[in-house]
């Protein structure tokens, strides 16, 4: 630590500042130069598309931080979400459909599906955490067992990855749906919907502001920022994560507290998975080689947390995701073909590592 | 730390062993013709690439590190591979000599993100996770690009000849041939035995064994996973070991690509993604553990025929491959709880 210091001294405070926050400044970086590459990159529904497709990424990566904190890894999240999905849409539809003789209205139907995720991702989640917390099992292993698990399920259930449809309609209404929406042509303004009397004419011109995701990103953004910085679980979290045997002589339920890390890892990845089916109105299992869960630990590196434990913040986790949301979008806008994605992210990745060992003290 | 030869570490593992057998039996109940020559084969057929997969892995997670790349160089290798052999074959160049330039191009191709991952990980320091991680995504990304994310056709007929050949045929009244079919009447049955990728492959995992256990570079190999610190002390050169280390698993991960372009005659990103979760639960029935310092390769050979007669097995019994996945979760879970409850099981080296 001695000789960290050392050398950040020598570096001089402006460019110790810029090494601390370089995430930050990239990203504006990245976003100035996409305003001037990207076609229709600088416009309300671009930037609101951003936000929208941040939304999942975001909860993943929040999972990950709490895991990665408390010096952990979550190889499951992506499937977790995946088998949330396809529990909470094959409930919904079995429910909504007529073929058990039961037609039961879409609020209840709906409200049951999202228990159903929500119970699934909770089983996947006490996997994990008592195989690491009770029986030691590295995390790693604990969670590749758990995403193998789940991942056969989902299959199981949707048969094979079959997209699970007919779904009441309502759910893309709300998944999809914009907070505010003015039609210009009759001077009306409402909340929650198209103005009444919007002509299917009109329906394109209609200005729409802040996508019903953004408010559960922002409450999730706000809730577990509260958890993570002033909360006794949130220190705690950084306690495991920097030293467990310290953590254990200072009195902390580490068994208790790790199982419970671990089930809201998963708990945010089901919420994920349940967004994820208001989002496209149809229960699409998350397909091996999507890669979700290795983007959320990108992003939770590339903001600067620490694999070793101990180090993280949620603010940061927001900026690796929209680091990585930013750069396909942008990517895409510019013209450029969408496979150089991985190869950005992978050298930003490395740039955020080396980065990160120049300045220890990055965040 | 004294560490017992292969085959005393290979019947440590008793549990693992007992396993294998007692799938081999119920899937020879219940599977229709999976006890016979033939399912044999299909069983190390599907193992070859996995076998070269969890031995590159093998290698790294002895020196307590983990490679996330390993199925992305695979796809990599077999998409550059058979790029190059259809960019020759179409400019005229014999079938022959145009893919053994493709296979060592390829191979000295594949060597790049090794030794990107060695210099991140010795150089640097970089933890293996995010190191391989990152090489992964570019070269998954190059692969892309390449084939502008498709297939890669055109790769000549001969290909499939070597690729799908096998190292004995036996036909009535010709009596043994290698390599070569014998040429008999239509409708006569010829017996294949052992494919020739599989002996290409059963080289080169000897050869690894051979490498990890008895050569000094091996013993630095488990002393680096065992204690990084002591091994730096001990004056072991670590950052070149790990630089080797990387690009040993590289060199491994582009063969299964090669082998895998020479079996299919095709090119595709994906190739290897699949592996990376049966290469790493392989390793770890194995007998290996993930903090570094233990591990054979022949244990890993063992956990991937596991996974193998598993794939197989539930194939020919008609069960839905997906269910595969459930089984390979809870095989895993239940390897390291074994791991947990009885250490002396497996780690016979301590």
């Amino acid at each position: 630590m001695a000789e960290h210091a050392l050398a950040r001294e020598s570096r001089g405070p402006a460019l110790s500042v810029f090494g601390r926050n370089w995430a930050i400044f990239f990203l504006l970086l990245m976003f100035v130069v996409f305003v001037f590459s990207g076609r229709n990159f600088l416009t309300v529904a671009n930037l609101q598309t951003v936000l929208y497709s941040a939304c999942t990424s975001l909860l993943l990566a929040y999972a990950e931080t709490f895991v990665i904190i408390a010096r952990g890894i979550d190889l499951s999240v992506g499937y977790v979400m995946g088998f949330s999905t396809i529990v909470c849409a094959g409930v919904i539809r079995d429910l909504y459909a007529t073929q058990f003789g039961v037609h039961w209205p879409a609020g209840a139907a709906i409200a049951v599906g999202i228990v159903a995720g929500l119970a699934a991702s909770l089983a996947c989640g006490l996997a994990s955490g008592l195989l690491v917390a009770r029986f030691r099992v590295p995390p790693f292993i604990a969670t590749l067992g758990v995403l193998g698990v789940a991942y056969g399920f989902t299959l199981h259930a949707s048969d094979g990855g079959f997209p699970i449809a007919f779904l009441p309609n309502v759910m893309t209404g709300i998944g999809n749906g914009y907070v505010y929406y003015y039609n210009p042509a009759l001077h009306a303004h409402s909340f929650f919907g198209p103005p009444a009397g919007t002509t299917a004419q009109q329906i394109k011109d209609l200005v729409r502001l802040f996508p019903n995701s953004l408010i559960l990103t922002l409450v999730c953004l706000v809730v577990l920022w509260h958890l993570l910085k002033n909360t006794r679980f949130g220190q705690h979290t950084y306690a495991i994560g920097g030293s467990l045997d310290a953590a254990v002589r200072a009195g902390i339920d580490t068994r208790r507290h790790l199982l419970q890390v671990y089930v809201l890892s998963a708990l945010l990845s089901g919420i994920a998975g349940i967004v994820w089916v208001f989002q496209t109105g149809q229960g699409n299992f998350v397909p091996m080689g999507s890669n979700l869960e290795l983007f959320a630990i990108a992003a939770v590196i590339i903001g600067g947390a620490s694999l070793n434990g101990g180090k993280g913040r949620i603010i940061s986790t927001l900026v690796g995701v929209f680091i990585l949301g930013i750069l396909a979008n942008g990517l895409a806008l510019s013209g450029v073909e969408t496979f150089w994605r991985y190869i950005a992210t992978g050298v930003i990745l490395i740039v955020a590592i080396v980065v990160d060992q120049l300045f220890p003290d990055l965040f | 730390m004294t560490r017992k030869s292969g085959l005393a570490g290979f019947l440590g593992q008793r549990w693992a062993v007992l396993f294998l057998l007692l799938e081999v039996i119920v899937f020879s109940v219940i599977g229709e013709g999976f006890f016979s020559l033939n399912g044999v084969q299909i069983v190390l057929f599907y193992g070859t690439s996995l076998f070269l997969l969890a031995t590159a892995e093998t290698f790294v997670i002895v020196t307590g590190g983990i490679d996330l790349s390993v199925g992305f160089i695979m796809g990599f290798s077999a998409v550059v591979s058979a790029k190059l052999v259809a960019a020759m074959a179409v400019g005229g160049m014999d079938p022959l000599p145009a893919i053994l330039i493709a296979l060592v191009a390829t191979l000295l191709i594949g060597l790049l993100p090794g030794l990107l991952s060695g210099f991140l990980v010795g150089w640097l320091k970089v933890t293996p996770f995010l190191a391989t991680f990152a090489t992964g995504g570019i070269v998954y990304g190059v692969s892309l690009l390449l084939t502008g994310g498709g297939e890669t056709k055109g790769v000549p007929d001969l290909a499939n000849v070597i690729g799908n050949s096998y190292f004995m045929y036996w036909a009535p009244g010709h009596g043994l041939s290698f390599f070569t079919r014998p040429e008999v009447v239509r409708g006569t049955r010829v017996l294949e035995i052992i494919p020739s990728m599989l002996v290409v492959t059963a080289v080169v995992v000897i050869a690894a064994a051979w490498v990890l256990n008895r050569t000094r570079f091996g013993r630095h190999a488990y002393a680096i996973g065992g204690n990084e610190d002591a091994a730096v002390r001990a004056g072991i050169n670590i950052r070149r070991h790990y630089m080797v280390i990387y690009t040993a698993s590289a060199l491994f991960s582009t063969l299964a690509g090669l082998i895998y372009m020479l079996e299919y005659i095709t090119g595709k990103p994906d190739a290897g993604t699949s592996y990376l979760l049966d290469s790493i639960v392989g390793v770890v029935i194995g007998g290996a553990s993930l903090y570094g310092g233990a591990g054979t390769v022949w244990g890993t050979i063992l956990g991937c025929l596991i996974l193998s007669v598993l794939e197989t097995g539930l194939r020919m019994a008609g069960v839905p491959t997906f269910d595969k996945f459930i089984a390979v979760g809870l095989i895993l879970i239940l390897a390291v709880l074994i791991d947990q409850f009885f250490p002396e099981l497996i780690h016979k080296e301590d």
